[in-house]
């Protein structure tokens, strides 16, 4: 009787220890990998010098400053991102040239999603690399009086992009004493990391006026709206890129500062669009699971 | 430490990426670089050059002659302004900010208006004005007189009620389009919807959707459908000349095609085409006509003006009489 308590007190302990350590082990499931993601609404602004030329209408650069708002949903961690969002620009652009000045105001809307996955034969522990895709559909809406009948422009550039991102942590691991002058101040510990990502146009098309321009409904008596437009796939490019700056707060939102480039042309054998953005923004973002 | 270097320089190095990305920056105050620019638009999209029998090469090589390094802006201006003038079409200017080129399409026949005449003799001082529309009766109060300038996309059903509405007892109206140089499109249907009892196919339309001369979209029908509302079932008398264009001649044109209207007075100005707009590479502006309206028979003709159904002319050796409107007068007594 001794020997079969002894037989169940040791089977026991063993099983005991084995629950110890499946606690202790991080084989978490993709769910509660999901779920143990830290997700992120994000809130910008910002602004910056933006360009285009509308050759179906002006072979002039028009020249001027955006301003720039956006609304995102973001869940990252080192192995996976993936981002939810809706941006609006807006500004009035020029073209000043041998004493004739034209304007053009400009309003812009884009909606994207992207999803970045690690590239773990690529990544180390002081740079992680991860690649995915973006898909992004812009819509500008122009007005240019100057340009009589033609001066409403409106075009729509949905781009599907093939993306890479390097993510460097530059956190500030110890506390640091400094000096400026003769003021002295501590620098505490702080989780920080700069990313550079680059997105280029896999599949770019654009939705936009036709040979013409101006459409003839109105001639009709039946008005309507993209009157004469043309959809073109696979035709043009677009790039751009992001160089991020975040910083987190002990409160587990963050801060970040972007520098945002975008360009693009449309393609096809009609008159090409062209447009460059370059934004400086500044994103809040607030973190939604406490983790 | 190195790395981080190397991201933000990649970063910062793919900003002038785009100046590689576009084509280059055309601006130029060059007179042939403008020259070959606004030709060549013009070749590519202005829709008449076959009605109007224009040899735009031949164009070309008459007005490139002119063209010479130093010329002065205002040199350059006549030079390209007289080449557009060439397509005898008042959708179609030169726009700086020194200067506007002109046809004059007007001027292709006599002046057929004076409202001051009207005025004095015709409509007493207490003319109606209900938006864009001057109005009064005339003969006894047997026909309404019904002003016109413009098409300024202003006409809206309650002008248009109120108008209709005091001369519904009349034997006829007098629409005068004297002297009306276009405006809104949609101010045509807006009112024609008053004069027609069924949906009605007025003309065709058709746009430019190639370089080639030729190249145009198929013709599209234009429809008429009666206004559910107030409407005037008499006979109309449409008054026009050649100052009616562009938007006027449009209306000339569905009149052809309405029964119960009579153009009458001289033959339109034209202007069917609808203008685009477009600037230079020095920075000046220019349209010209990218449609043609057709007839019927899908014929373009009428672009070099409309014809009336009755000719009738102004004489100004009698300043106290429009024999235009006293011609309608006549006709609708």
């Amino acid at each position: 009787m001794i020997k079969k308590n002894k037989i169940i007190n040791l089977l026991l302990f063993f099983v005991s220890l084995t629950s110890i350590s499946q606690t202790e082990t991080p084989t978490l499931s993709k769910k509660e990998l999901r779920k143990n993601t830290p997700a992120y609404i994000g809130i910008s602004a910002g602004l910056g010098p933006s360009n285009f030329r509308d050759f179906a209408t002006s072979p002039l650069f028009y020249k001027g400053t955006s301003k720039y708002l956006s609304l995102s949903y973001l869940k990252a961690n080192s192995k996976r991102e993936s981002e939810i969002g809706l941006s609006y620009s807006f500004g009035q652009f020029h073209n000043k040239f041998n004493n004739h000045s034209e304007f053009s105001t400009v309003k812009s809307v884009s909606l994207f999603y992207s999803r970045l996955y690690q590239i773990r034969k690529l990544s180390s522990q002081k740079l992680n690399i991860k690649a995915g895709g973006l898909l992004s559909t812009s819509g500008n809406f122009r007005v240019n009086e100057a340009l009589l009948n033609n001066q409403i422009g409106f075009e729509l550039i949905p781009t599907l992009f093939g993306s890479v991102k390097l993510e460097k942590d530059v956190s500030r691991k110890k506390e640091k004493n400094k000096k400026f002058l003769f003021i002295k101040y501590k620098l505490k510990p702080r989780t920080k990391n700069l990313a550079f990502r680059l997105n280029v146009g896999l599949i770019n098309s654009s939705f936009r006026n036709g040979y013409a321009y101006s459409g003839q409904s109105s001639l009709l008596n039946d008005p309507v709206l993209f009157d004469d437009y043309q959809f073109k796939i696979f035709s043009g490019y677009r790039v751009n890129s992001a160089l991020d700056y975040t910083i987190s707060l002990k409160n587990k939102n963050a801060i970040q500062f972007s520098y945002l480039w975008d360009a693009y042309k449309t393609g096809g054998d009609l008159d090409k669009f062209e447009m460059a953005n370059h934004t400086l923004k500044f994103t809040l973002l607030f973190n939604t699971n406490n983790k | 430490m190195r790395k981080l270097y190397t991201i933000v320089i990649i970063a910062l190095s793919l900003t002038s990426c785009e100046k590689v990305l576009f084509e280059d920056d055309l601006e130029s105050t060059n007179p042939r670089d403008n020259f070959e620019y606004l030709w060549n638009e013009c070749n590519e999209k202005y829709a008449y050059f076959e009605l109007k029998n224009i040899d735009w090469e031949l164009v070309k090589s008459e007005y490139s002659a002119k063209i010479y390094d130093g010329m002065t802006q205002d040199s350059l201006f006549n030079v390209l302004g007289a080449m557009l003038t060439e397509l005898r079409d008042d959708h179609t200017n030169l726009i700086s900010n020194f200067n506007i080129s002109t046809f004059g399409v007007n001027y292709l026949g006599q002046d057929n208006f004076d409202w001051r005449i009207i005025e004095d003799h015709y409509l007493s001082q207490d003319y109606y004005i209900s938006g864009p529309f001057r109005h009064n009766f005339l003969d006894n109060k047997e026909i309404g007189y019904i002003r016109f300038p413009s098409f300024p996309g202003t006409v809206d059903a309650t002008n248009l009620n109120f108008v209709l509405n005091r001369y519904k007892d009349t034997k006829g109206l007098i629409l005068d389009l004297r002297e009306n140089g276009g405006g809104a499109v949609s101010d045509i249907f807006d009112i024609l919807n008053r004069f027609v009892e069924q949906k009605t196919l007025v003309n065709y339309s058709r746009i430019k959707t190639g370089t080639g001369h030729n190249d145009f979209s198929d013709a599209k029908p234009v429809y008429v459908s009666p206004y559910n509302g107030i409407r005037y079932k008499n006979k109309v008398i449409v008054l026009v000349d050649r100052g009616t264009y562009s938007a006027g001649s449009f209306f000339s044109l569905s009149t052809k095609a309405l029964p119960n209207m009579i153009l009458m007075g001289d033959t339109t100005g034209g202007g069917l085409g609808l203008p685009n707009g477009g600037q230079l590479p020095n920075g000046w502006t220019y349209r010209f006509s990218i449609t043609q309206a057709l007839t019927l028979d899908k014929k373009p003709d009428y672009e070099n003006g409309v014809p009336p159904d009755i000719q009738v002319l102004f004489d100004w050796s009698d300043l106290t009489k429009d024999e235009i409107l006293e011609r309608a007068i006549t006709e609708l007594q």
